[in-house]
């Protein structure tokens, strides 16, 4: 007993030395893993105190030795969990963790940054809108530029297309398909009389209605960028077929096996003719008005994140109206032009790298446009005027332009979310013809090289902050704009956004062709928002200021010696969630512009803006019996009109006369239903029919004023009828288009 | 002689340690699951989930407690349906939990266990419908459906399939399917499979508040 006594007390005191033999290296290795088991790699692990550390690999397994000999606190950390903390006592040689970190569910995700701008994408949540919300407004006749003047910042323009935002003209916004210019998006331009869009808007997934402050990759646009994104990949094989009262069309759109390639094309033509004999129009038309379009379309997913992309669009129109001429009782002014255009985009974009991407777009576009103005007498023949000024209503023009642009855009992302972009683009753009008897050539160049970087400044901060240089041959001059704007995101689902930003744009075709020695013209724009996004409800409040510098002037001496500005401030709310079925939003405009530019004798209210403008957009669906009802309302209070004198003493202009049109209310409204023909068939084939009217109630719009060139002549431009009547039926093979159907033909 | 004793008395005490821990995480999950039952609002579900996640942290092995984790984000996304803002991380989570689950059944054997998680899968996709159905419909819809069919095969007789399908009859137009006969029917199809179902430990056996609250949306 003795003995064993003995040597139990050895082997404690040989336990006791060696353990304070062991140079106190304490080893602590072990993984860490999510609560679903899985990995976290690159955690990174801490001891308090001290300052020792290590990361994670990709397994999980980490492995630290530390001197330390007292209490010491470990710590786990890693982006999206839980802070973990351990306290650990030096003693045994090694310590074995198996770290399991709590989720911190980030529920609010990423912070986006929307001064200045409506952005309607197919990931869309809640109330945010997306591009079929946008195209499905009462009246758009597939056209986005007048579905997205139901959104706030467009003026109601009738008589115009285009997109006139915040005091600027229709020529100062531009729309870009996949990153390159859509240089003519319209049919040609009617004197008075809206014409419709080229491209149709069901190509499009994604719509950034930018008006103002836009991202520095994109430029030449005074006031607003329309940024569109084209469809990926259809989701099914289908065909589709649509007849109404003034068009027809049809396309067909295949999908390979393999989900990795798609081809298609869809044509459409229009002849008002027959309408025009239904629903009499002011207008005397002797030639169309006819529009024939087609298009086609491949796209081709390469590896794994690869996608090349292919659309081309072509396009001819004519329209020939006879007019009372304003300036003779007894003459008729006659208008007729004829326009040929081709567009093509190709855009390819793929990861170089797990952290670097590559965007790359080409586009090519051609446009002929034969205008036409004659004077005819009562017998209908060209009368040839000589005397002052009558001479100036007979003109023919013949203008042919070429465009080509290249683009490459480089991202590297960065940890959370951040990324920095960077690339260049290049325009060529060549106008050749005839305009009267004097001939037309000019050729420009535009460079660009433009940086942008997307970073968090916290979870709740987030700041786009860019650089865009600009060189026009033409013009000789290479300018710089800044851009930058920042998100900050509040708690309980509201956020403040702030944007600046320069934005020049050289002057238009026409100004150019007969004068040297412009530059650039320049707006800078300043910009504070509100939005507040929960429970299927949408609210936002903006208000802004914008400065026009070098505005192009026209007068003794053509120079960029104009200006301007424009401030606002306004509204958007829209529900989808207090009333079944039903969807609505509600948009108020105040818009306070002046500017000094072309003829104006000094700083007036330009005719294409008004103080105040109200619209409503809403739409219900009965889904018992099929059918969808869609109505929106535009209100604007008078735009301002004025007759010009020209070439008075001094080569000045003078005002000879001024006013303020009546206000703006126009309710339009369409329903669709949907029918179930050939419900035996396999794939049953989608159907319906959608009557619509446009100024619903017939008010009498009026948007300006025509004058003599005396001035004792004043003519309303008007609609050319009243109200604009669409009946038609549709039918679509292949299940999926459902919902593109629908929207289609609302 | 000593030594026996001690090494005895040690291997007991560790026995001991090692029931006493299981028996604690049985009842930590029938006290979860009871909690369940009680459940209404968006904080109930989501401290719940936050319960069935360390759970399944400590059990390792057991399919159940990730499986009510995953239905505890299900839940929140269905009563998030007209918040389509807040869906999605919860869609996700759900998602990634149930994945989880169904990695620690044997698919082959298990058969009424699998049922019972592609259900909760055929919830978690339906959830992202409400994101904005417009546009997450047609991609998410029809997998919701898919799922319910496997759990269909696996368990035809699963109340909570029954469930699922009823909902799916009475929410969706009559154009894409919906039948409110239909969905009434096997509502009530639902109820009469819970009351025949023997009550069996911790599985999942909701189901009875749900089809009361379907069914009486008809007696308007």
């Amino acid at each position: 007993m003795k003995r064993n006594a003995i040597n139990h007390f050895i082997s404690t005191v040989l336990l006791m030395l060696t353990a304070h033999f062991s140079y106190g290296q304490y080893h602590i290795s072990g993984t860490v893993k999510n609560d679903a088991g899985e990995p976290v790699p690159l955690a990174s692990i801490k001891l308090s105190q001290r300052n020792e550390g290590t990361k994670t690999d990709t397994a999980g397994f980490f492995d630290l030795t530390t001197s330390a000999k007292e209490k010491i606190i470990l710590t786990v950390t890693s982006v999206g969990y839980k802070l973990f903390k351990k306290e650990l006592i030096p003693g045994d040689s090694t310590a074995h963790l198996d770290i399991v970190l709590l989720s911190n569910i980030n529920t609010l995700g990423a912070v986006t940054i929307s001064a200045g701008s409506f952005e309607a994408s197919d990931k869309a949540k809640g109330a945010s809108l997306t591009a079929i919300d946008a195209l499905t407004v009462a009246g758009s006749n597939h056209d986005i530029t007048l579905a997205l003047r139901s959104l706030p910042g467009a003026q109601q323009i009738g008589e115009q297309e285009g997109l006139f935002v915040r005091g600027g003209t229709g020529a100062e916004t531009k729309q870009y398909i996949d990153g390159t210019l859509l240089k003519s998006p319209n049919y040609p331009g009617v004197p008075g009389i809206q014409q419709g869009a080229r491209v149709s808007p069901l190509l499009f997934s994604g719509i950034l209605f930018s008006t103002g402050g836009y991202s520095a990759l994109y430029g030449q646009a005074l006031s607003s960028a329309l940024i569109l994104e084209s469809i990926d990949m259809p989701p099914k094989s289908s065909a589709y077929f649509v007849a109404y009262l003034a068009n027809i069309g049809g396309g067909l759109q295949k999908l390979a096996h393999d989900g990795r390639s798609s081809y298609g094309f869809n044509i459409s033509y229009s002849d008002q003719t027959f309408y025009n004999t239904l629903v009499p129009q002011q207008p005397s038309y002797f030639a169309g008005p006819k529009y024939l379009q087609g298009d086609a379309n491949f796209r081709i997913k390469s590896g794994k994140a690869g996608m090349l992309k292919f659309y081309t669009n072509w396009s001819s129109s004519e329209v020939g109206m006879l007019n009372p001429d304003i300036d003779s009782a007894s003459l008729r002014s006659s208008y007729h032009v004829k326009g040929v255009s081709s567009y093509n985009n190709l855009s390819y974009r793929n990861l170089l790298s797990e952290n670097w991407k590559v965007d790359i777009g080409m586009a090519y576009s051609y446009n002929e446009v034969n205008t036409l103005y004659k004077v005819l007498n009562q017998q209908s023949q060209p009368v040839i005027l000589t005397a002052e000024p009558l001479m100036y209503s007979s003109s023919q023009s013949d203008i042919k332009s070429d465009f080509a642009q290249a683009r490459i855009v480089f991202t590297r992302f960065l940890s959370r979310n951040q990324a920095i972009r960077f690339g260049a683009e290049h325009f060529y753009s060549r106008d050749h013809g005839m305009s009267n008897d004097s001939t037309i050539a000019l050729t420009d160049n535009l460079t660009a090289a433009f940086a942008e970087g997307d970073i968090y400044l916290s979870d709740n901060l987030a700041v786009k902050a860019g650089l865009r240089l600009e060189n026009s041959s033409v013009l000789h001059q290479l300018v710089v704009a800044p851009r930058a704007s920042l998100a900050y995101r509040l708690n309980g689902n509201g956020q403040f956004n702030l944007a600046y930003g320069i934005f020049y744009q050289e002057p238009e075709n026409d100004l150019l062709y007969h004068t040297s020695g412009l530059t650039f013209s320049k707006a800078t724009h300043y910009i504070l928002n509100y939005t507040r996004k929960a429970n299927n409800r949408f609210f936002r409040v903006e208000a802004y200021y914008k400065r026009y510098d070098d505005l192009v002037k026209i007068g003794p001496v053509t120079n960029n010696s104009g200006n301007g500005y424009a401030k606002g401030a306004e509204l958007f709310f829209r529900d989808k969630r207090s009333v079944k079925n039903l969807d609505y939003w509600i948009t108020y405009t105040y818009l306070d512009t002046k500017r000094d530019y072309l003829y104006y004798p000094y700083e007036l209210r330009p005719s294409f803006a008004t103080p105040h403008t109200a619209t409503a957009a809403i739409k219900k669906s009965f889904p018992d019996i099929n059918s969808f009802v869609n109505i929106s309302y535009a209100f604007a209070t008078g735009r301002p009109y004025y007759d010009f004198l020209y070439n008075q003493p001094g080569n000045t202009t003078r005002i000879a006369d001024q006013g303020i049109t009546k206000p703006y209310n126009v309710v339009n409204l369409q329903i669709a239903h949907l029918t179930s023909l050939f419900s035996n068939w396999k794939d049953k084939p989608i159907s319906g029919f959608s009557i619509g009217v446009n100024n619903l109630l017939g008010t009498n719009q009026v948007f300006g004023y025509n004058y003599s060139y005396n001035g004792n002549n004043k003519l309303p431009i008007n609609l050319p009828a009243r109200r604009y009547f669409s009946a038609g039926i549709f039918f679509n093979f292949g299940i999926d288009r459902t919902q593109d159907v629908l929207d289609n033909n609302l | 002689m000593k030594k026996l004793i001690i090494s005895t008395l040690m291997a007991a005490l560790s026995v001991c340690t090692v029931v006493a821990q299981q028996s604690n995480n049985s009842s930590a999950l029938a006290s979860s699951v009871k909690k369940l039952d009680q459940a209404k609002t968006v904080k109930d579900y989501q401290a719940l989930e936050k319960e069935f996640s360390g759970i399944a942290v400590a059990q390792k092995t057991n399919w159940l407690p990730y499986y009510y984790a995953a239905f505890c984000n299900a839940s929140i996304g269905f009563l998030y349906q007209d918040n389509g803002e807040s869906v999605e991380p919860f869609s996700n989570r759900g998602e990634s939990l149930a994945q989880k689950a169904k990695s620690l059944l044997d698919t082959a054997k298990q058969k009424k266990e699998l049922s019972e998680l592609y259900t909760v899968f055929s919830m978690i996709n339906q959830s992202r419908v409400f994101i904005n159905p417009m546009t997450y419909g047609p991609k998410y819809g029809p997998i919701a459906q898919q799922y319910l069919n496997k759990a269909k095969q696996l368990n035809p007789d699963n109340p909570r399939v029954a469930f699922m399908e009823a909902w799916f009859k009475y929410n969706t137009p009559k154009m894409w399917g919906g039948d409110k006969d239909l969905a009434k029917q096997l509502a009530t199809k639902s109820l009469k499979l819970l009351q025949n179902e023997p009550s069996n430990g911790e599985m999942p056996h909701w189901g009875q508040t749900e089809d009361t609250e379907l069914l009486n949306k008809y007696k308007n």
